[in-house]
């Protein structure tokens, strides 16, 4: 079975009943690996299409959630049930289930390290205390604004209160959640959350490829969300000493937020400061200073320095690449490509207003980004299959969008590997207005191919 | 500037649906005599005719001989299982034949096969029996609804199977059934091209307003198609969740409306021994 990825949460749908013997066919360990390897740092099963399961039925999953635990350190559980199902889940693990349970979707979207509409009001209740807290501080530092109901009586009462609060959260229960390093982007900035004892382990849990492909691709400030550290070793002080310097050639910028030194060495931070790194206390002493932004390389990545030119593989395989766009929007709007120009040069893009774009970067035994820039006519009807219905909710339609290029990233995957070529892909990236887009891609060379869909000139460009 | 038309196609359209029907071969006129002498319950004459064909014979051997049936002995004549099944079953079990000459020879969409497939019919036709005798419903057209449930499986298998990596690169950001991406892309679903099926066939209304109900999402305004809809609705479910039909990848291939089916699920429970 295949998980659908959104957000960095990967989740299951069986649908119907679940036993012993149906749960063991649904999901296999290499389902969850596929997904985690599909930037899931989450993985959840849906109960919301099962009538029936009984505790055999979960306890296949439970099983194979463990053993992707011990490994990956990812957060685990099911998802999508009502009251009866959550309590017949409690009463099956004697209230202390060792995976999570969300809900909804929605609500396991906002633990999720890499959901982006961040800041929602959140009101929240569990009957368990400890519970309760670490809900909220998980969400505080998911960047939400948790309101935390004392008892069932405030939460009735809070919950009546219509428009107040974007999510409302109950049923819901923490197992053990992720150590693995999750990361987020934030305008141009990157922040990794890393939390407890910081050993040799990070080495492990600390995703070094995307790191440097978001290099590659002009991100340049990166921030290590701190707060939940507790100490660092010699071994992670060396990890991150190299870190630094690996960075330094691209002009990037590492900063630590929140970390404390009470039971880490002093030393450890003249260290990492001598390696380039900087030390803030709060989140918002960066984020919310515009010219701080701009001088650490975050406002604008066109201070690169490091221009990739077009490389020869590139240019061999750019028939699958314009392959797998164009079979996707053609799929996505049941309308034909015809293919106009193709030229080598800094992305060059007619018609600004009511223009969108998304992005994608891969990288492996080769790497590059794919830009879409679309007009909105397209991309409205390219989100029209995945939403079902038209919108005109820029917000959803680049949401949406997010996904397609996800699609076109997919399928560039596999035509690859059909060659022999391993690549991944990192995670989608849209853009509003051309503007944004040319903050990133503006002084970059590369191949530039104009499709007309419908008589909607689309552009397609690979740069690296 | 070039002008070139890429050669990537589109991912399903109405021409490809239309195409489909048109390449149904009319029901043999063996069958169709065979269906006529069964509707006038003349289990003689049809059994005469029904030898003619050799096709239907061994379909009609393999499938009551399998343990599910529950036959003591072997039974290989035409006449002895006619004589066995009733009038009723016999022409449930002509209907399920004819939908075999829909499936394909080499299956790709799903990890199915002509032996799994016959298991799929032979399950769902027992079952449905077991609800309609729950029901007290004694109607021949009622009880051949079962064996068209099966098209809407045959009808994805021709529309997608050469479209396997895109649909599972659709799904892989959205959890979406192939019912779903059919309706919107050409505005007819399975269970309409089920309908088209049916009517080539001349196969009974009561039939297709039944598999139209099942499909969930078009309940019926007549109360009884609409209760029938949902016990098929749910034992397609149930029978899909059976680890031989999951393995086929035939869990999520349309959309289960647990809501829809909500107000029957005790009585389908006990009537099936859920526990």
């Amino acid at each position: 079975m295949r998980a659908v990825v959104r957000n960095g949460v990967g989740v299951f749908h069986p649908q119907g009943f679940l036993d012993g013997n149906s749960s063991a066919s649904l999901l296999s360990i290499d389902d969850i690996e596929a997904t985690l390897n599909n930037n899931a740092d989450m993985i959840l099963v849906s109960l919301k299409k099962v009538i029936f399961f009984n505790k055999n039925g979960l306890d296949n999953f439970v099983k194979m959630f463990q053993k992707v635990r011990s490994t990956n350190h990812s957060t685990v559980g099911f998802c999508d049930y009502d009251t009866k199902k959550h309590n017949a889940i409690m009463k099956f693990y004697n209230n202390e289930p060792p995976f999570s349970l969300f809900k909804t979707h929605e609500i396991a979207t906002l633990f999720s390290a890499n959901y982006k509409n961040k800041s929602k009001n959140i009101l929240l209740y569990s009957e368990d205390k400890s519970q309760r807290a670490a809900m909220a501080i998980e969400l505080h530092d998911n960047g939400h604004n948790p309101i935390v109901a004392q008892s069932k009586e405030e939460f009735l009462q809070k919950s009546e209160v219509q428009g107040t609060y974007d999510e409302i959260i109950d049923n819901t229960y923490l197992g053990q959640m992720g150590q693995k390093v999750a990361s987020r982007v934030t305008g141009n900035a990157i922040i990794y959350t890393v939390s407890s004892f910081l050993d040799a382990e990070i080495g492990n849990t600390f995703n070094v490829a995307y790191h440097n492909n978001s290099l590659n691709i002009g991100f340049r400030l990166f921030i290590f969300d701190a707060y939940k550290v507790v100490s660092m070793n010699v071994h992670a002080l060396n990890f991150f000493s190299k870190l630094a310097s690996s960075g330094a050639e691209y002009n990037a910028t590492i900063c630590f937020v929140g970390m404390t030194f009470e039971k880490t060495p002093l030393t450890f931070k003249e260290t990492l400061e001598d390696s380039g790194i900087m030390f803030f206390s709060q989140m918002d002493d960066i984020l919310k200073n515009k010219k701080l932004l701009e001088e650490l390389g975050a406002s604008s990545a066109t201070a690169a320095k490091m221009k990739r030119a077009i490389n020869k593989i590139t240019v061999l395989e750019l028939p699958n690449f314009i392959d797998a766009t164009v079979a996707t929007i053609e799929m996505m709007t049941n309308a034909k490509a015809v293919k106009q120009d193709v030229k080598m040069h800094n992305i060059k893009i007619e018609t600004r207003e009511n223009t969108i774009a998304s992005s994608i970067g891969y990288y492996g035994d080769m790497d590059g980004m794919i830009v879409l820039v679309f007009p909105l006519p397209i991309a409205k009807k390219a989100c029209e299959l995945l939403i079902g219905e038209q919108t005109e909710n820029t917000e959803l339609i680049l949401d949406t969008l997010a996904e397609l290029v996800n699609i076109v990233g997919g399928k560039v995957k596999t035509l690859l590997g059909d060659e022999g070529i391993s690549v991944d892909i990192t995670l989608p990236r849209t853009y509003p207005s051309v503007e944004s887009l040319l903050e990133i891609a503006d002084n970059k060379k590369g191949v530039q191919v104009d499709l007309l869909f419908n008589d909607d000139k689309f552009v397609f460009f690979l740069t690296r | 500037m070039c002008n070139i038309i890429t050669k990537v196609e589109k991912l399903i359209t109405k021409d490809t649906i239309n195409s489909f029907i048109e390449r149904i071969p009319p029901a043999p006129e063996a069958l169709k005599a065979t269906l006529l002498h069964l509707k006038a319950e003349d289990l003689t004459k049809a059994a005469a005719v029904a030898k003619e064909d050799k096709a239907l014979n061994a379909y009609l051997s393999e499938i009551v001989n399998k343990p599910i049936f529950g036959f003591r002995n072997k039974v290989h004549e035409i006449s002895q299982i006619f004589g066995i099944l009733g009038v009723s079953k016999s022409q449930q079990a002509v209907y399920n034949y004819m939908l075999t000459l829909l499936s394909p020879s080499k299956w790709l969409l799903f990890k199915l096969n002509r032996s799994s497939f016959y298991n799929l019919q032979a399950e769902l036709t027992v079952d449905w029996q077991k609800i309609l005798h729950h029901l007290n419903i004694v109607d021949k057209d009622i009880e051949s609804a079962i064996s068209l449930l099966p098209a809407s499986i045959i009808v994805s298998e021709a529309l997608f199977c050469e479209k396997i990596e895109d649909v599972n690169l659709l799904r892989s950001v959205n959890a979406i059934d192939l019912n779903t991406i059919l309706k919107r892309l050409c505005d007819e679903d399975l269970f309409d091209i089920s309908q088209r099926v049916a009517q080539k066939w001349n196969m009974n209304e009561k039939i297709s307003e039944i598999i139209q109900a099942s499909s969930g999402v078009k309940p019926s305004k007549d109360p009884q198609i609409n209760r029938l809809g949902k016990w098929m609705h749910l034992l397609l479910f149930y029978t899909l969740s059976k680890s031989a039909f999951i393995d086929a990848g035939l869990n999520d291939f349309i959309d289960f409306q647990l809501e829809y089916t909500e107000d029957i699920y005790n009585d389908f429970a006990i009537l099936m021994d859920i526990s």
